[in-house]
């Protein structure tokens, strides 16, 4: 074997050992650094590349997706002194290959511990009740805040999300018992409000009602005045037309129509169906007056001729015994 | 074993030319298919001329040195260059040229305006909150806006 032939063996050999070195293809979603001397130069975007044997070297291999790690378990204080159990997740993505190569050392370890003592200052800044029902502030705060240290290091934190927060369980089994009592107290409020409502409704229509029939008493009221001052009004006018007849009359027409009526009272006593009791209102003297007044009519209707005056009293005595009996007073069984 | 090679004379190269393309294949974005090549075409003058083989190791180491940049302009040209997500794994270039509205006030060299529901830090001129800017240029995760 020659010289010539061992160098041509070497030569060929690191000609492939050059190309293997020299030749790199950077998958996609990965950005590489290259090191001259150990020193960073350029970074190598995916796709085919070429570095210079020998002198350079890559480096880093950087994910540039975006990432996600997660926030280990850890226990907060709140402001009013409350343990609360919290973990979550952070979203970040590598911009500067460079810078999160070589600005900081093990990249997500410190994202995490960053955000873990953030998760605390930001949380133990909150009450506990505020820390459970802010939990968009809380992300918002800590995103500003871890975003804005971890920029150094060419990298961007999308989101940080917290996963769970979980009071210890007495605080949940007291905070139950609080949401219960909250919507019992809010139950018997509405039921004591209905039940005012419903007797204002009630005494409402009572007095509706009264009011209504107070009205309509004192509209027959005054109807029934109305209708006395017209029953009044025509007393007034028969009497009045009765004294005026009476006026241009003789008065014994009167004393006839009195004792016409007088007699057939007594007429229509004596044919009442009831026979147990009877009322007397009547005297007999007024009775015997009235014949007399009977008998002045006789005399003024027939004249002053003594015969004919006795006969007319005969008349007129015999007009009673033609009648019932005067004295009716004795009860008739 | 290399009796046999002497035997195959030329074929050898051929044959070394498809073994290495075909390990391309299995571990693809290494340099083995140009290889394969270089040892092809070493084939295929050494059938015309007959040379030694020391001269045909030469040949191939040459060849596979000029594949370099046969390759490069392969993989440069317009069929591997990435046409239809350009910006992929580049958030910040595809923002270059949106308009924002400032969500706090760049006070100082520094703000904030909110992209696709996160918050994303500028730096630009002092404007008040609420007002329009439009992003400039994109350096890593910092982006350098300009009133719009």
């Amino acid at each position: 074997m020659t010289g010539f032939d061992i160098f041509a063996i070497a030569f060929v050999l690191l000609v492939i050992v050059t190309l293997f070195a020299g030749v790199k293809t950077v998958p996609q979603g990965y950005d590489w650094t290259i090191e001259r001397f150990g020193k960073y130069t350029r970074t190598l975007s995916p796709g085919l590349n070429l570095i210079v044997p020998y002198f350079d070297r890559v480096g880093r291999k950087m994910n540039m997706m975006e990432q996600v790690i997660n926030i280990p378990e850890q226990e907060v204080i709140t402001k009013d002194n409350a343990t609360v159990t919290v973990d979550g997740v952070a979203f970040f993505q590598v911009f500067d290959a460079a810078k999160a190569s070589y600005e900081v050392a093990n990249l997500e370890q410190a994202i995490i511990v960053l955000t873990m003592t953030n998760i605390r200052s930001v949380m133990g800044s909150m009450d506990l009740d505020q820390v459970l029902s802010h939990r968009d502030e809380i992300n918002e705060r800590l995103l500003r805040v871890v975003d804005a240290a971890v920029s150094p290091w060419g990298l961007k934190v999308n989101r940080i999300e917290i996963k769970d927060i979980v009071p210890p369980a007495d605080l949940v089994e007291a905070m139950g018992r609080q949401m219960k009592a909250e919507r019992v107290k809010r139950a018997d409020i509405l039921q004591a409000e209905g039940q005012r409502q419903s007797e204002i409704l009630r005494a409402e229509g009572a007095k509706q009602g009264q009011i209504l029939q107070a009205e309509g008493r004192r509209e027959a009221a005054f109807r029934d005045a109305e209708a006395r001052e017209r029953l009044a009004e025509a007393e007034a006018k028969a009497t009045q037309m009765v004294s005026e007849s009476i006026a241009k009359g003789d008065i014994a027409a009167l004393n006839y129509f009195i004792a016409d009526k007088y007699i057939k009272a007594f007429g229509q006593f004596a044919e009442s169906p009831n026979q147990k009791i009877l009322m007397i209102p009547v005297e007999a003297t007024s009775v015997l007056s009235s014949l007399a007044g009977i008998g002045e009519i006789a005399k003024a209707a027939f004249g002053e001729s003594a015969a004919s005056a006795t006969s007319a009293a005969r008349r007129t005595s015999s007009v009673p015994s033609s009648g019932p009996t005067p004295p009716p007073i004795t009860p008739q069984q | 074993m290399a009796e046999m090679f002497s035997t195959l004379g030329t074929w050898n190269w051929l044959i070394f030319g498809f073994l290495l393309m075909a390990l391309e294949l299995l571990a693809p974005g290494v340099f083995m298919f140009w290889l394969g090549l270089a040892a092809l075409l070493t084939g295929l003058v050494s059938f015309a001329f007959n040379p030694t083989w020391q001269t045909q190791l030469l040949m191939f180491a040459i060849f596979a040195i000029a594949a370099v940049p046969a390759w490069r302009y392969f993989a440069r040209s317009a069929g591997s260059r990435n046409l239809s997500s350009p910006f992929l794994n580049r958030r910040t270039e595809a923002l270059i040229g949106r308009e924002f509205t400032l969500e706090k006030p760049i006070v100082d060299g520094t703000g904030t305006v909110r992209i696709d529901d996160t918050i994303w830090r500028v730096a630009g001129p002092d404007a008040p909150a609420g007002s329009r800017v439009k992003v400039v240029r994109a350096d890593g995760a910092s982006l350098t806006v300009a009133a719009a």
